[in-house]
Parts: structure tokens; C-alpha cells; sequence
């Protein structure tokens, strides 16, 4: 009896929490999503009707739902592979070396990561700015015009990305470095006896040695490109003209806002299936990988 | 099947609850007793302990981040758990009276003659910010727009006094950008959705018609998009959507540019060495006179308060002449009673009467729900894509016209 | 090691000593580009208010202030939000605690409902976070936590990707010793606090770490719950820096310095513990 009930306990404080404050909002902006909820509910509740799936119809011809959408897949669909080899790039070259310099150079790679957003907005504020920016006196050094990060509408999706990469290559740096840990001297070793260059020994054993890692950073790092939102939102407040408005952020705007909670919470619960189909896609992929 | 349908049923029922509750709850009949918590804006809440403390009432202040002001409002009307006393930008005021948190005060008033309405200029109090028919709130500060200009600069091009109507600031703002490269002449915040309205206004036209409805489909918005759209033709401003305005008026890149005091403000502290060689100036007129906003904010009582009179006590305390002019000397935030504003001693800076004299005429932003989410964001993307990507005026307009025609401020 | 020695063999080891020595440099020019933002930002709070503003900008302060540490502490209050941003990383730990237990039974145990229960967890990864403020504010106000240190730290509690790499990791502790415990008469949780944890060294090192992250940097609970100033952080504390119009780059690049200088001490003390714990948690 006792046996039976101890995963139980180990479990559950964790479990209730993430039911508290993952499973159950989402439960609740389910129920939301297929009423007029707006801000007059709060002063009186009976202002909020059902509507069945109106939210959903709307949101599908809402050309700012879809643009929001267009964004958030150009992001990840650049970001993720961004990320993804430059950290394993990065981590790969750290490890060539297990001496002081190369170990210290690590927590430079890390600083991004740990830095708070609003602290990232001041400095790449400031780094950005078109008249008084750093990057763009640079290159007035070198003849180059004036050029406008944050106010071109494709040039501010890069200039947001490259921020988000920026933030995303540090933790996943050191989780490289830790896979690359267990890849075995030996099988190194025997292939430098077999005459493997530096090039074929990292693309034919290291690489496939770090399968895994490289399958868990994807799906998290797609997962939060799915999700981005911290960069323009304090950098651009999604702009110009829509340009840098992810799902993420149209969601914010409709529902603190325009405090269309109704509406907003439709809109979560398909970027929440978007994101549900693709991280099942990428498992099943994986599996169907694994058995080749 | 059946368990998704109770469990539904269950969340439901559970959110019905934790909101219906907070609904429900009226202001005690019973005062109570204790600290208020004030809600303020800005970066501390020093500032407003030091101007109560001679009131003998007791505070808790709260400074709420600029830029998180919607959640935390939003979050703090869902549950009904807010301040005694909050600050609220005169754009949100409709959106908050709408979902229920402040408190009618109509009834209440009488008892405190220092925040009658016809302490305050016309328009800011009493029925002219009423939502719904009632009064919600009581003004605190004003804050306007005026014209900027570095004198120097326009002086060395041959500019001897600030242009007075839009059609001077389009001839003044050419002759300025011809400068050199990277000179303009003025500077439009792409993020400045009320300079447009302050421009149909000075037009001598307004974008509510009659009835109450939003309505930007007239002669003097056109006129205003005019004004706007040429000094992007002309090259006479900035393109780029994060020129810091401040940067740009101290190192003379844009010369001329309509902001508020507290521009006026940070100029003095940054570069106190160009005092002298700059000037706030009216806004510029068109056919209508020279029509500026009055934005600012006002102080409103939590729906629920145990505290209603004393909450009332302390706005009236704000409220008198002494005290607001001890707050401009504190932050710099212009007063709103109409006694305050004739100070002497406050007019005696020349920028400062700049200021006084514009509130004078100045008009608050039409008190319709979610002003700045649904009018001004749509207006400042019909705008700015006409004059950024070079969408067609019309479609652009028309398209406005059409997402903005159903709002209204009844 | 052969002790041979010919020429073939140390012309390739200078080779390779000579593309370590450029991949050095490579990764040292990548590092200070990396960093420079942060560098430019410990810089900015050292700069007089003109010269911070200055156009173009010094990399270097040419009159060095502490002027605005000054102000951070005396005038703003940073201490206090300091404290508070100190407690809610203190109570972090506790759900460090927490998400422990529940990857130990998730990997050790076998009972009913394991597989969706995990299935939750991996699923709570996938929820974007505005969709869960309104409901979480709800529950929170309706256990009346709002303006409590505890309310601030418990949406954030637990997170289902460390439950998952507890789990990845717990699973490589051999069942034997677990085993071997209880046959001694060991409880259950004696078994976790003395076999368990103590093995799980690694992995606490890099929970340590992402706790320290998300606790220090926290900023939008602590905004939403605290109704009351005193239960600031220093993310909220920082915002409130930021106003209508920026005028005081030094001021916010202080308050912004004095919020990353502790993360960065954490990480060098813990990093090659940090490394260590997702080496063996699986991830290769």
C-alpha cells in the first residue's frame, strides 16, 4: 500500500502546480475563446454571451491574425536552424581546447543568455538607433549610410531576430558542450589512426554522436520561436506597420489592449495547437529516425 | 465524452466564481480605517508621499511602470483587488469606467468643494469627462503639446521667428532639411497618433460628428493628412521610427517639433548650455486657430473601496492650487485647477505660460472605449503607410474610415 | 603514447597546434563581439549624463561616476528590491525541490497514469504565457497570495522542461543502489534526500543556475501581483526607470548592471558543474 502511494506523493506537489498554472488556464481561455468576453465583464458578468466558434471564424479572416502567423513561421523557419548551428558551431570550437583561455571564453558566450529583457531592450535600444546608434556610427567609419534597423519593415525582422539568436545560442552552447563530453576519445582516436581529417571526424562521428542533443535543442528552440515575443515587444512594440508582430504579440495586443479577452483567447488556443502539431510532428520524426 | 463535459462545466463554474465574486462587491457601507494605496505612474512613489504628508492621512504609494500599465490594470479590474486612489491617463478613462472599476462620484462631490468642477478649465471636469453620465474622476495634471524650435538654428537659415501656422512649419521644415544630409526640419513620432487630431482640430473640424460618433470622413482631416503627408514628401523628416526626439532636438538634427513639457524638461536637464537657444512656442494654427491636446492624467477612486471618503478628502487635498503647484515644483507635471494655472510665479518662465496659455483652448481626446487601441493605432497605420511604404491615400483612408465608423463615444 | 619520433608526425602536430591557436583567436574575437553589449552597458553606467547622450558615442568613460550607483541605492530604493528579488530565488529553490521529487518518480517508479501525467508536463512547455495571465491571477487572488513574496514566485514554480531533464537525468541512477537502500529499511523519502539528491549533483547544478535565471530576472508577476511597492523586483524595479522619454541611459544602465553582474558570478562558479549535469542527464 505504501509502495503504491509514494510516486503519487513525489509527484503530486509538481503536478498540482502545473495543473494550477499551466493545464487549467488554458482550460479556462478554451471556455473563454467561445464567448464575447471583453472588459464589461468585470463590471457586470452578464455582458458575456457564448458565440460558439464566431472568435475562431473571425480570427481566420483577420488579416493581422494571418500576418502575425506569416511572421512567427518566417522566424522560426530562419531562426531555429540559426540557432541551432551556432551554438553547435560554437560549442564544437570551444571544445577543441580544454585549457584555461577556451573555459573562460564560455561565460562571454553565456552572458547573453542570462541577461534580463528589459535590460536587453535599453542596450540594443541604444546599439540600434538610427541618428545616435553605435552600430550605424561604426559604420559611418567605413563610408556606410545610415541604415534603419529597427524602421525598415524587413530590415526590423532581422535586426529582432539577430537579438533573439543573440539571447538563444547561450544556454544551448553549454548544453552542446555538455553532449560533446560523451563522445568517446577512442572512437576519435582510431579515426586519426585511420587518417580522418579534423573535418570528416567531426561531420562523420562527432555530429551523429550529438543526435540527440541536437534533436533537443530543435524542438526547444522551435518551441520558443513559436512563442517569441520579449524581443519586439520591447524593441519594436511590433512594428513597422506589423512587421515584427508575432502570434505572441498580436495575442497581447488583442486581449491587454483592446482587452478583447474572447477573441484573444481563440487566438491562443490555435497558436497552442500550432505549437502541440508541430512538437508531435518533430517527435514522430524522431522515432521514425530511430528505427532506420 | 461525458468527463470533458464536467470538467468543462467545472472550469467554467470555478472562473464564473473567482470573477463573479470580485463583481459583486460594493464599496463597505462602513468606512474604514488605515493607509490608502495610491496608485501612480513614473518611477517612484516618493514624490507623491512627500506632497501628502502634510494631509494627516496616511498612504501606501505604488509606482506602476509606463509601459505595464494595461496589465496591470487589466489584472487588477479582472479580480476587483485594486488601490483606494488610482491615476489614469485621461485615454484610459473610458475603458476602465467601462469595465467597472472607479467609483461613480456624482453623489459624492457635493461634500468636497475643492473638486468642484468649475475649479477646473472647461472641459476636463465633471460632465465633460463623465462616461456614461458619470462623473468617474477628477483631474490631476495637464500636459499639452507645443511647438519646439531651436531659435539658433533657424536664426543662422534665416528663420527669425517659429513658423506660427502648418503651412510656415512646411516652408520652415524644407529650408531646415536643406541643411546637408542627415538635417530635417521637423520630426513626426511615428508613434503620435493625437498630432493629427490636434491638426484637424486646428483645421477648425473635429473627427466626432453630431451624434456622437467617431467620424474622420471631413474637409478639415483631410486637410490634416495634407500637412502630414507633405512634410514626408518634402523630405523634411526623419523616416526612421526610433529617432529619439530629445537626441534629436539637442544635437539640432530636428530643429523643430511638437512635444510636450516635458521635452521642455529634458532639454534643460541634458544640455543646459543651449538654454537661450531654444523656445516652446503655441501650436501651430490652421484655419480654426491653434487647437492643442489636453492630455494628463486624473485621479480616480477604486470601485470598491472601504475607504470612499477619505479617498475623497485626499483628492481634494491634491487638488488645491498649493499643492499642485507643489507637485509641478516636485516633477515638473503641470496642475489642472484653473487657479494653479494663473499662478504667477508658475507663468513666469516664458515656456511654462507657452504651456498655460495652450491649455487654455486645448481639448481632450474624444472619451470613447479603447481610444488609443482601436482609433489611434488604426489611424497611425493608415498614416504611416502611406507615407513609409507609399499605399495608396485613399484605399488607405477609406479603409480607416470603415474600422473606425462604428465607435462612439456614447 | 608512442614515444616515436619523425618528422611527419610533428609537422601534423604544429598543424594542429596552429589551428587551435586560430580557432582561439576566432572564438576570442566571437566572445568580445558576443559580450559587447553587456560591456558597452557596464561602460554606460560609469558615464556622466552628457557624455552617455554624446553623439558619437566613447566606448570607454572619459570621466568615470558612480553617480548613479549612488542614486540607485540612496533615492530609488534598489536595496530593497534587491531583498526581494534575493527571496523570490530562495523560494525558486523550493520548487527546485519539488520538480526533483516529481523526476525521480517519473523516472523510478511505475504507476498508473504516469504516461499522460509526463504527457502534461511535456504539454505545459507548449502554453504561451498570455494566455495564462488572466486565470493565473485569478487563482492566485482567490487563494489571496496577490501582494506576497509567495504569490510572486508561484506561477513560475515548477516548469515542465526541468521536470523533464530531472527525469532524463534521474533515469541513469542504477535502480541496484535505490534498492539496495530500502532493503536497509530506508523511508522512501530518506532513499531521494540521502541516495538520490546527493548523486543528483550535476543536474542541481544546472537547475541552481536556471532557477537563479528565472527568479532574478522575473518581472512580470512581480509587476502584476505586488499591489504594494515594497515587493518590487529588480526587473520591475528597472522598468520603472524607463520612462515616456528616455533621458538617462547612465541611470537604467546602472540598475540594468547591477541585474546581470550576480547571474554572471553564479555561472562561473557553477559552470563546469552545470556542464557536467546535462552531460549526464542523457542529452548526447
Amino acid at each position: 500500500m505504501r509502495n503504491r502511494l509514494t510516486p503519487y506523493l513525489f509527484v503530486s506537489p509538481a503536478m498540482l502546480l502545473l495543473v494550477a498554472f499551466g493545464i487549467f488556464p488554458i482550460l479556462v481561455a478554451a471556455v473563454i475563446s467561445t464567448t464575447n468576453m471583453n472588459i464589461s465583464a468585470f463590471a457586470n458578468w452578464n455582458n458575456v454571451k457564448f458565440i460558439g466558434i464566431d472568435n475562431y471564424t473571425k480570427l481566420f479572416a483577420d488579416p493581422a491574425f494571418w500576418q502575425a502567423l506569416g511572421n512567427t513561421g518566417l522566424f522560426a523557419v530562419f531562426g531555429v536552424p540559426a540557432i541551432v548551428v551556432l551554438s553547435l558551431g560554437v560549442a564544437l570550437l570551444l571544445n577543441r581546447s580544454q585549457g584555461v583561455f577556451f573555459r573562460s571564453l564560455r561565460a562571454f558566450y553565456f552572458i547573453p543568455a542570462i541577461t534580463a529583457i528589459v535590460a536587453i531592450s535599453l542596450v540594443w535600444g541604444y546599439l540600434y538607433n538610427t541618428q545616435f546608434g553605435l552600430l550605424n556610427y561604426l559604420l559611418s567609419l567605413v563610408g556606410i549610410e545610415q541604415v534603419q534597423w529597427l524602421s525598415d519593415p524587413v530590415l526590423a525582422k532581422f535586426s529582432v531576430a539577430l537579438v533573439a539568436v543573440w539571447r538563444g545560442t547561450g544556454l544551448n552552447i553549454i548544453i552542446f558542450l555538455a553532449a560533446l563530453q560523451g563522445v568517446p576519445k577512442e572512437y576519435l582516436e582510431a579515426a586519426s589512426l585511420d587518417g580522418a581529417g579534423e573535418w570528416k571526424k567531426t561531420f562523420s562521428i562527432v555530429i551523429p554522436l550529438l543526435r540527440f542533443a541536437i534533436f533537443f535543442v530543435s524542438v526547444t528552440t522551435t518551441i520558443s520561436w513559436l512563442q517569441f515575443f520579449d524581443e519586439p515587444f520591447v524593441l519594436t512594440d511590433g512594428g513597422p506597420l506589423g512587421a515584427t508582430t508575432s502570434a505572441s504579440i498580436f495575442l497581447y495586443k488583442e486581449g491587454f489592449r483592446l482587452n478583447q479577452f474572447g477573441y484573444a483567447s481563440a487566438g491562443s488556443i490555435v497558436l497552442f495547437a500550432i505549437i502541440a502539431i508541430i512538437t508531435l510532428v518533430q517527435l514522430r520524426l524522431r522515432r521514425a529516425d530511430d528505427e532506420y | 465524452m461525458k468527463r470533458t463535459t464536467q470538467a468543462a462545466l467545472a472550469v467554467v463554474a470555478a472562473a464564473a466564481m473567482t470573477l463573479g465574486m470580485s463583481a459583486c462587491s460594493t464599496p463597505a457601507a462602513t468606512e474604514a480605517s488605515g493607509p490608502l494605496t495610491v496608485w501612480v505612474m513614473g518611477d517612484s512613489g516618493a514624490n507623491f508621499e512627500k506632497l501628502v504628508a502634510g494631509s494627516g492621512i496616511q498612504v501606501d504609494v505604488v509606482a506602476i511602470p509606463w509601459d505595464s500599465i494595461d496589465e496591470k490594470l487589466t489584472t487588477a479590474v479582472a479580480s476587483g483587488s485594486g488601490p483606494d486612489i488610482l491615476e489614469i491617463g485621461l485615454s484610459k478613462l473610458r475603458t476602465f469606467a467601462d469595465a467597472g472599476a472607479l467609483l461613480p462620484l456624482d453623489g459624492l462631490l457635493a461634500d468636497y468643494p475643492g473638486l468642484a468642477t468649475a475649479n477646473f478649465p472647461a472641459g476636463v471636469a465633471g460632465t465633460a469627462t463623465a462616461v456614461g453620465g458619470k462623473i468617474v474622476s477628477v483631474p490631476w495634471t495637464s500636459d499639452t503639446r507645443v511647438l519646439f524650435t531651436r531659435t539658433d538654428i533657424l536664426a543662422a537659415n534665416g528663420i527669425d521667428s517659429p513658423p506660427a501656422t502648418w503651412e510656415e512649419v512646411r516652408a520652415d521644415a524644407k529650408i531646415l532639411a536643406a541643411r546637408g544630409d542627415g538635417q530635417y526640419g521637423y520630426y513626426i513620432p511615428q508613434w503620435d497618433a493625437p498630432l493629427p487630431i490636434e491638426m484637424t482640430w486646428s483645421n477648425g473640424g473635429d473627427v466626432i460628428d453630431s451624434k456622437g460618433n467617431v467620424n474622420f470622413d471631413n474637409a478639415a482631416f483631410q486637410s490634416a493628412v495634407d500637412t502630414y503627408t507633405s512634410l514626408y514628401a518634402d523630405g523634411s523628416v526623419p523616416t526612421n521610427s526610433d529617432f529619439d526626439q530629445q537626441a534629436g532636438f539637442i544635437s539640432g538634427v530636428a530643429p523643430m517639433l511638437v512635444s510636450g513639457p516635458y521635452l521642455g524638461k529634458g532639454v534643460t536637464d541634458a544640455a543646459p548650455e543651449l538654454d537661450g537657444k531654444w523656445q516652446a512656442s503655441p501650436l501651430p494654427s490652421g484655419d480654426g486657430g491653434s487647437v492643442s491636446l489636453f492630455a494628463g492624467s486624473n485621479l480616480g477612486v477604486w470601485f470598491n473601496t472601504d475607504q470612499p471618503k477619505q479617498s475623497l478628502k485626499l483628492l481634494e487635498y491634491v487638488d488645491q492650487p498649493a499643492q499642485q503647484l507643489a507637485w509641478y515644483g516636485l516633477t515638473g507635471q503641470l496642475p489642472t485647477t484653473s487657479a494653479a494655472l494663473v499662478d504667477s510665479t508658475l507663468n513666469s518662465d516664458p515656456n511654462v505660460k507657452v504651456y498655460t496659455d495652450q491649455l487654455a483652448t486645448a481639448k481632450v481626446l474624444p472619451l470613447v472605449s479603447n481610444w488609443d487601441g482601436a482609433v489611434g493605432t488604426a489611424l497611425l497605420d493608415a498614416l504611416n503607410s502611406i507615407v513609409l511604404t507609399g499605399a495608396d491615400r485613399k484605399t488607405a483612408l477609406d479603409g480607416f474610415f470603415q474600422a473606425t465608423k462604428t465607435l462612439t463615444i456614447n | 603514447m608512442s614515444t616515436r619520433s619523425n618528422s611527419s608526425d610533428s609537422s601534423a602536430a604544429q598543424r594542429r597546434r596552429a589551428l587551435t591557436i586560430s580557432i582561439g583567436v576566432a572564438l576570442g574575437v566571437g566572445a568580445i563581439i558576443t559580450a559587447f553589449p553587456f560591456i558597452w552597458m557596464i561602460s554606460t553606467s560609469f558615464k556622466p549624463q552628457r557624455e552617455s547622450t554624446d553623439f558619437p558615442p566613447t566606448i570607454l568613460p572619459g570621466q568615470p561616476t558612480f553617480e548613479w550607483y549612488v542614486r540607485l541605492f540612496t533615492e530609488l530604493d534598489f536595496g530593497r528590491y534587491l531583498a526581494n528579488t534575493v527571496v523570490v530565488v530562495l523560494i525558486g529553490f523550493v520548487g527546485l525541490l519539488l520538480m526533483a521529487m516529481a523526476g525521480y518518480a517519473f523516472a523510478k517508479f511505475d504507476f498508473r497514469g504516469r504516461r499522460w501525467m509526463f504527457f502534461l508536463v511535456l504539454a505545459t512547455m507548449m502554453i504561451p504565457i498570455q494566455v495564462t495571465m488572466i486565470p493565473t491571477y485569478l487563482i492566485l487572488n482567490g487563494m489571496k497570495l496577490t501582494n506576497t513574496l509567495v504569490g510572486i514566485a508561484l506561477p513560475t514554480l515548477v516548469s515542465g522542461f526541468s521536470i523533464f531533464l530531472f527525469r532524463q537525468f534521474m533515469s541513469t541512477i542504477p535502480t541496484e543502489m535505490l534498492e539496495a537502500a530500502r532493503l536497509d529499511g530506508a523511508g522512501e523519502f530518506r532513499t531521494f534526500w540521502q541516495i538520490v539528491l546527493p548523486m543528483s549533483g550535476p543536474i542541481l547544478a544546472v537547475q541552481v543556475v536556471l532557477t537563479f535565471i528565472s527568479g532574478w530576472n522575473s518581472f512580470l508577476w512581480p509587476l502584476i501581483i505586488a499591489s504594494d511597492q515594497k515587493l518590487y523586483t529588480l526587473s520591475v524595479g528597472l522598468a520603472l526607470l524607463n520612462q515616456q522619454l528616455a533621458v538617462n541611459p547612465g541611470l537604467q544602465m546602472a540598475a540594468a548592471s547591477v541585474m546581470v553582474v550576480p547571474i554572471l558570478i553564479v555561472f562561473i562558479v557553477f559552470q563546469r558543474y552545470v556542464i557536467q549535469g546535462f552531460a549526464l542527464s542523457g542529452l548526447k
